[in-house]
């Protein structure tokens, strides 16, 4: 047990014998190697099996919208668990009051198929520590440099620390650098309109439908998603070309302005398929036009739900396209 | 007819003034026009552009009211956020924002509809067939193929 996993599960503890949440949202000891999964502690005796450390993939405010308004729920949040719960409070999936934030600085999270590709399957055990993971595998013991396993969603990130946890776990980090994201995207939009289009295709088009990538993001919590819906069918259901691609486009664009680039849905993927890049645009989209970013604060609404008669002067007026 | 370009025309049923105009929409337009009215701007939901794109657009249209004179009040500035930003994203993936154009019509802009389409069947002329995205099993007769 690491000093932040005793922290952590003092406060877990606290917190629930003093009647103070409900349930603490955080992570338990996994039943496959290296992916340790999320759980729901609503007594103290569980919590010897609460578990932290840099492979704890999932983004916890998933779990946010499947509780009754009414639940007290204590979160283990990380930067951008924070942003999501903060993006979730905006669209009013629960109140804030309800809500208390164990926060801790995030170093990054570590991709399990990286240290897979690394060390082969046969994962007894392993140890994450600042960085260095090791692990012993069935023939030998690794000790892999943390950096280079982290998800690349991870390396991009700009805000590793809590913006409004009410219990700080650890120490702060320094913030990320925004051009990386940036880059990225630019570097995409620099290429030809046909490259674009078959890198698009080639990402798009190996998808299984399995939608993995809408179950883990925390923004996805439509009663019923457009890709559900059959009377009309609004886009193809199979994984024809047509399917996988309005699925792709459509989920993206439904994330605009939503989305806090925590890079869940790209972690859940069985087929390792690039997402971020799509939504890592629309999200520069919104703050080029409209300098918002998604889940800084729980009050401002995002720039689709707060438009204004102020946009007229974007508007085409006399024929000119502004 | 084949070789002019496929346009898919979104027309908000309040943005034409005059009733030439509306009568022409309705009854006169060319053939690889493809009118699809709704109630307002608003209600064009990005996936219906995306439909349209997938089904073999070589351009769209879409056609609303000036940003103060919406009659559902704010339909229009919903809708202008979000299908200009799609139209970028779309730029994105591969589909040319040139062949996404809106035309923001007000009450003394008779006739304009028609020249707008013109101009754009023109343009679209120029780009040549889009078929980065154009994915879509034509629909069978009468109905859906799924």
């Amino acid at each position: 047990m690491t000093e932040l996993e005793a922290k952590i599960r003092t406060e877990a503890a606290r917190l629930l014998s003093e009647g103070l949440v409900d349930v603490v949202v955080a992570f338990r000891k996994e039943d496959a190697p290296l992916r340790p999964q999320p759980a729901f502690f609503t007594n103290v005796e569980d919590l010897e099996n609460l578990v932290y450390n840099g492979l704890c993939a999932n983004n916890l405010a998933n779990y946010l919208t499947r509780f009754p308004q009414e639940t007290r729920i204590g979160m283990l949040v990380r930067g951008c668990e924070n942003r999501s719960v903060n993006a979730l409070v905006v669209e009013k999936q629960h109140s804030r009051e309800k809500l208390t934030l164990i926060g801790i600085p995030c170093t990054g999270i570590i991709d399990w198929r990286k240290v897979v590709a690394l060390t082969g399957e046969d994962i007894l055990a392993y140890e994450d520590s600042a960085h260095t993971l090791t692990v012993r595998a069935r023939h030998q013991t690794f000790a892999l440099p943390r950096q280079e396993l982290l998800h690349s969603s991870c390396l991009r990130c700009v805000h590793p620390n809590p913006l409004s946890a009410d219990i700080l776990l650890g120490e702060m980090l320094p913030e990320g650098d925004p051009a990386l994201i940036r880059e990225r995207v630019e570097s995409f939009e620099a290429l030809t309109r046909a490259e674009r289009t078959a890198y698009f295709k080639q990402e798009a088009e190996r998808c299984i439908r399995c939608y993995a990538c809408r179950e883990a993001c925390p923004m996805c919590y439509c009663e019923e998603c457009f890709v559900d819906h059959n009377t009309p069918r609004w886009t193809e259901s199979g994984t024809t070309p047509a399917g996988t691609h309005a699925w792709h486009i459509i989920r993206a664009f439904h994330q605009t302005g939503r989305c806090t680039s925590c890079g869940a849905c790209e972690r859940a993927c069985p087929m390792d398929i690039q997402m971020t890049y799509l939504t890592d645009k629309l999200g520069k989209d919104m703050w080029d036009s409209y300098q918002f970013a998604a889940g800084m604060d729980d009050q401002t609404q995002p720039p689709f739900a707060s438009f204004t008669l102020d946009d007229k002067k974007h508007f085409q007026v006399g024929g000119k396209q502004s | 007819m084949d070789n002019k370009p496929k346009i898919a025309f979104f027309q908000c049923q309040w943005c034409l003034y005059a009733p030439e105009d509306q009568e022409w929409v309705d009854s006169r337009l060319p053939e690889n026009i493809h009118l699809i009215k709704v109630p307002c701007t608003g209600r064009i939901d990005p996936l219906f552009v995306l439909n349209a794109v997938q089904g073999g657009a070589d351009g769209v249209v879409i056609s609303g009211c000036l940003p103060e004179k919406c009659h559902f009040k704010e339909g229009n500035l919903a809708a202008r956020r979000q299908l200009d930003s799609f139209s970028s994203f779309l730029d994105y993936i591969g589909y040319d924002q040139e062949r996404v154009h809106f035309v923001w019509l007000d009450l003394q802009d008779r006739g304009r509809i028609q020249r707008e389409l013109a101009d754009f069947e023109s343009q679209i002329s120029r780009l040549g067939p889009a078929e980065s995205l154009a994915t879509r099993v034509p629909l069978k007769e009468g109905g859906a193929n799924d």
